[in-house]
């Protein structure tokens, strides 16, 4: 790894740190706002990629069990890996890779604009929706004894808001894409 | 701005080498889900919270650091009431309590410098593979902590430009631009770690 990737992966964790640390944003048109940090899997999947986007949530869950509150409402330490959530914060990493993947696959400097809007929406839904319940609610119901139906079940009430992130993830990292494109860079 | 949860102590906990309470931690996490007996996970219980409240942190703060996790647990505890057998349900609430409580006592009672410690060992098989090096880890935490007062300084004065301007704030209109201007940085940053060689290459 060269030392662009490196500072690339450790500004993006700061960024992911900071988004926690601003107050959540209404969006106008529903009334409950949504935390940013919430989000950063798509981004950081979308904008550096499979590895780096990866490695920026390992960096991350560091920072947490190292002790330090960089979650959104200043939550950190072992406590919080230990919880019933603890497999979401876990599963951030590769689901954060897995948007990469599908990202750095779908997403060419010569596709057309609007395939690149599909190509960052399909990756942020599969890696930022599908892998990470994928990973949080095996692992929640495992831990809490709630059959894994129910849970499942119940995770339903959180998909359309992260629809909604997805969407503006996507706008967010194509934005980025025009402006100053990382993904396919392999320095 | 980013303060550690670790609270400055003189306990009998703060004195213990990080790596025993590491494998404490472990061991505890196995062996309570090794059972199911309230005999068992209520001392455990009243044990870890004895621990977490008596290492001089004002009650008000412990409990804040660990209410939101109680709160998910309660919560699922509700929800479990109506699938599982009550002993089960009690089971779970003391079982992972506890475990929360010992883990958080765990965070409170050991400085980032021990953890990094322990980082850097556990991180040596790796290291020996030729996948990553220690030192870069430790390096890349301290651009972490470093960056995270600028990126929030920025981001800042692009919520100030946008009051400026009678616009409300969003996602998108913030997100993009502090993203974009932070990683604009990147090559400077490397360069200028590459001019002092820190990573010897």
């Amino acid at each position: 790894m060269n030392t662009r990737d490196l500072v690339l992966i450790a500004l993006f964790t700061a960024i992911i740190v900071v988004l926690g640390l601003v107050p959540p944003i209404t969006l106008g048109f529903i009334p409950v706002p949504i935390t940013a940090q919430s989000m950063g899997v798509m981004l950081a999947g979308c904008i550096i990629g499979a590895k780096r986007g990866g490695l920026a949530f390992l960096l991350l869950v560091l920072l947490v069990a190292i002790g330090l509150p960089v979650l959104s409402g200043g939550r950190g330490g072992l406590a919080v890996l230990a919880g019933p959530s603890g497999g979401f914060i876990i599963g951030w990493a590769v689901a954060a890779f897995v948007t990469g993947l599908v990202a750095e696959h779908f997403v060419k400097p010569q596709t057309s604009e609007a395939s690149q809007f599909a190509g960052f929406f399909f990756a942020s839904i599969l890696g930022g929706i599908v892998v990470l319940y994928g990973i949080g609610v095996p692992w929640l119901s495992a831990i809490t004894g709630t059959p894994l139906l129910a849970a499942a079940t119940g995770s339903l009430v959180f998909i359309p808001g992260d629809l909604l992130k997805a969407a503006i993830a996507t706008l967010a990292a194509r934005a980025v894409y025009a402006g100053y494109p990382l993904l396919p860079a392999r320095a | 701005m980013l303060t550690s949860l670790y609270v400055e102590g003189e306990s009998w906990f703060h004195r213990i080498p990080v790596r025993v309470k590491l494998v404490a931690l472990v061991a505890l996490s196995v062996a309570l889900f090794a059972t199911d007996s309230p005999f068992l996970l209520l001392p455990a219980f009243l044990l870890s919270g004895w621990l977490y409240l008596t290492l001089g942190l004002p009650l008000r703060e412990a409990l804040s650091r660990v209410g939101f996790v109680f709160f998910t647990i309660l919560f699922l505890a509700a929800v479990n009431l109506f699938l599982v057998p009550v002993p089960q349900v009690a089971a779970l609430v003391l079982r992972l309590m506890a475990l929360v409580l010992f883990a958080a006592a765990v965070t409170a009672t050991t400085t980032i410098g021990a953890f990094m410690d322990e980082v850097t060992v556990l991180l040596r098989p790796l290291e020996r593979l030729g996948l990553l090096r220690a030192a870069d880890v430790g390096l890349a935490l301290g651009l972490v902590l470093r960056f995270v007062p600028d990126i929030f300084a920025r981001y800042q004065a692009l919520a100030e430009a946008h009051r400026a301007r009678g616009l409300p704030l969003r996602p998108l209109t913030i997100i993009g631009p502090l993203i974009i201007l932070t990683l604009r940085d990147a090559d400077t940053i490397a360069a200028a770690i590459d001019a002092r060689g820190f990573r010897r290459q």
